[in-house]
């Protein structure tokens, strides 16, 4: 290596070195990139002035502690998490809900011909859910779970449901039974928000600790997210193709049913008033009560910290 | 007393680390709800011990059932390929497979073909611990020593009395060293099998770890461990007894 050669290797090195480290920011999803992600894979990050690595997850990756721990600057949870890990002294607060309402259901066979989650959960046969989550406490409370079996949530799979017509599972509206449908069955579903819970969801969450010391870059942030929201509620074909690359275990068709049919979930009215990702003081006070009735919190957190509008 | 004395190396590390974690969690320096403190992992112990007791009786069940299964089905197998090389060469490639399979991949396949519940939590226990016990009671029984072999021969024992007589208590020691590895296997095995399955410490786990209470979830892996070491120490026990009067191992 000559002396020229070496001052040029230098310098690349030392401008790698400026390039990566400070502006380097995670943001660490809960699940593999799917359209309830597109708006983040769509977001313009660099034009914003950030340099932001996604960092896709899988079953019960623990978003929220990365985030309250530093070892992602931002992460994507749902509304009623954020409530007890603040509850548990983990200081990380909301910036942005793409979900307004709870994609949240239980799909059923339309062939048993049920009108409620009350009428499904007295009439017998299996249900899998994830007992931990507070809307099946919800769930146990209102109608009780000694007529069915429960047993744990096989994530997105859905062959335990095709095989047994008195099975019943909870997924996400726009994703399983889109699924079920293409495999043959014939789906109904109840959504969570039935029983009048209901939670933001896929919350862009950030801590404490990186708001007070870089309020600039996270509001840069939501600004860009919202624009990624933006164009991909207005043409999700060049995200989804870029996710498919990245989770080709789903069809790319099925990429469009789901982009479209989350629209609703995203575009509320309340959204289109007040803004993509917006959020209310009631929406968390209300959670936050019936967090505390179900007695999930000991110590209810004042709703103006869990969130923050930039 | 002695007894008591030997202990005291055991419980060193223990104390010491029990101290640690307590006054680093105390003193902030690492967060509680990253890692719990041990104190307060006790007290989720007492306060949902009815929960925790119920599961870990279920856990221990089926741990158990999967164990025995494989035990016998592992010991057998091992019989069966040690009867020629032939044998060996057709069939050993596929018992190695029980040892490679990837076991949280299979197991949503386990609940369609053996149902929620406590069906599926047995086969993955059993999957999961049967090699170790094919593999050791196999090398045991092709080790028995030359000599005492043609000495067999010479009286004219038959096959069936010189591996009941001579092969098979030889290779206890080997067989029971695969019998440990397999008892640690079994238990998680069966909490993987609980993840999908329902029911056990497995279900505690899971539900603990999405409601956040990591206090819980070490309360549950806490009384695992303390399943596995029982299970350890039974073995621990058979050892001794069948071994004490002639092998080495058991004598020191």
């Amino acid at each position: 290596m000559n002396r020229r050669h070496f001052v040029l290797a230098g310098s690349a090195a030392l401008l790698a070195a400026c390039g990566k480290s400070p502006g380097k920011i995670r943001l660490a999803l809960n699940w593999k990139p799917d359209p309830q992600f597109g708006g983040f894979y769509a977001a313009p990050y660099q034009s914003h002035g950030l340099d932001v690595e996604i960092l896709p997850g899988g079953a019960g990756t623990p978003t929220i502690q990365m985030v309250g721990a530093g070892s992602a600057e931002f992460g994507v949870v749902s509304a009623d998490e954020l409530v007890i890990a603040r509850s548990q002294g983990n200081d990380v607060v909301a910036l942005f809900a793409v979900f307004q309402n709870n994609p949240q259901g239980i799909m059923v066979h339309a062939s048993r011909k049920l009108n409620s989650l009350g009428d499904l959960l007295k009439s017998g046969g299996t249900v899998a859910l994830q007992r931990g989550l507070p809307y099946a406490r919800l769930l146990e409370k209102q109608f009780g779970f000694e007529k069915v079996k429960i047993v744990p949530s096989p994530g997105g799979d859905i062959s335990a449901f095709l095989a047994d017509k008195n099975f019943a599972q909870q997924c996400f509206i726009m994703s399983e039974p889109l699924t079920a449908k293409h495999q043959g069955a014939d789906v109904q579903v109840f959504p969570v928000s039935e029983t009048g819970y209901n939670p933001y969801t896929t919350v862009l969450t950030t801590s404490g600790d990186f708001l007070r010391k870089n309020p600039d870059r996270a509001k840069a942030m939501v600004a860009a997210v919202r624009e990624g929201w933006r164009a991909y509620l207005d043409d999700p074909k060049p995200t989804d193709q870029r996710m498919n690359q990245l989770n080709p275990s789903m069809a790319p068709e099925v990429f469009a049913e789901v982009a479209e049919a989350q629209k609703p979930f995203i575009e509320t009215d309340e959204a289109r008033r007040n803004g993509l990702g917006s959020m209310t003081k009631e929406r968390w006070e209300a959670l936050i009560a019936q967090l505390k009735g179900l007695g999930d919190i000991q110590k209810a957190p004042a709703a103006e910290e869990c969130y923050r509008a930039l | 007393m002695r007894r008591l004395r030997s202990a005291i190396p055991a419980l060193i590390p223990l104390v010491v680390v029990t101290a640690a974690a307590e006054l680093a969690v105390r003193y902030g320096l690492v967060k509680s709800y990253l890692v719990p403190a041990p104190s307060s992992v006790l007290r989720a112990m007492i306060e949902s011990r009815v929960e925790l007791l119920g599961a870990l009786l279920t856990t221990s069940t089926s741990a158990l059932v999967g164990f025995l299964l494989s035990t016998v089905a592992g010991i057998a197998i091992a019989v069966f390929l040690s009867s020629s090389r032939a044998i060996q060469r057709a069939f050993y490639p596929y018992a190695v497979f029980f040892q490679t399979v990837p076991i949280i991949a299979i197991a949503p396949l386990l609940v369609i073909w053996f149902g929620y519940g406590m069906r599926t939590v047995v086969a993955s226990a059993f999957v999961v611990s049967i090699f170790p016990v094919i593999a050791n009671t196999l090398s045991g029984i092709l080790s028995t020593e030359p000599a005492l072999r043609d000495l067999f021969r010479l009286y004219g024992a038959s096959t069936p009395v010189t591996l009941w007589k001579l092969r098979f208590p030889a290779a206890l020691p080997q067989i029971l060293t695969g019998l440990r590895v397999a008892s640690g296997l079994a238990v998680i095995g069966a909490i993987v099998g609980e993840f999908i399955g329902g029911q056990g410490l497995g279900s505690v786990v899971d539900v603990a770890r999405t409601q956040q209470r990591v206090d819980k979830v070490f309360a549950a892996v806490l009384l695992a461990s303390v399943l596995g070491l029982a299970l350890f120490g039974l073995i621990n026990l058979v050892s001794y007894v069948t071994l004490r009067r002639w092998h080495q191992s058991e004598q020191a």
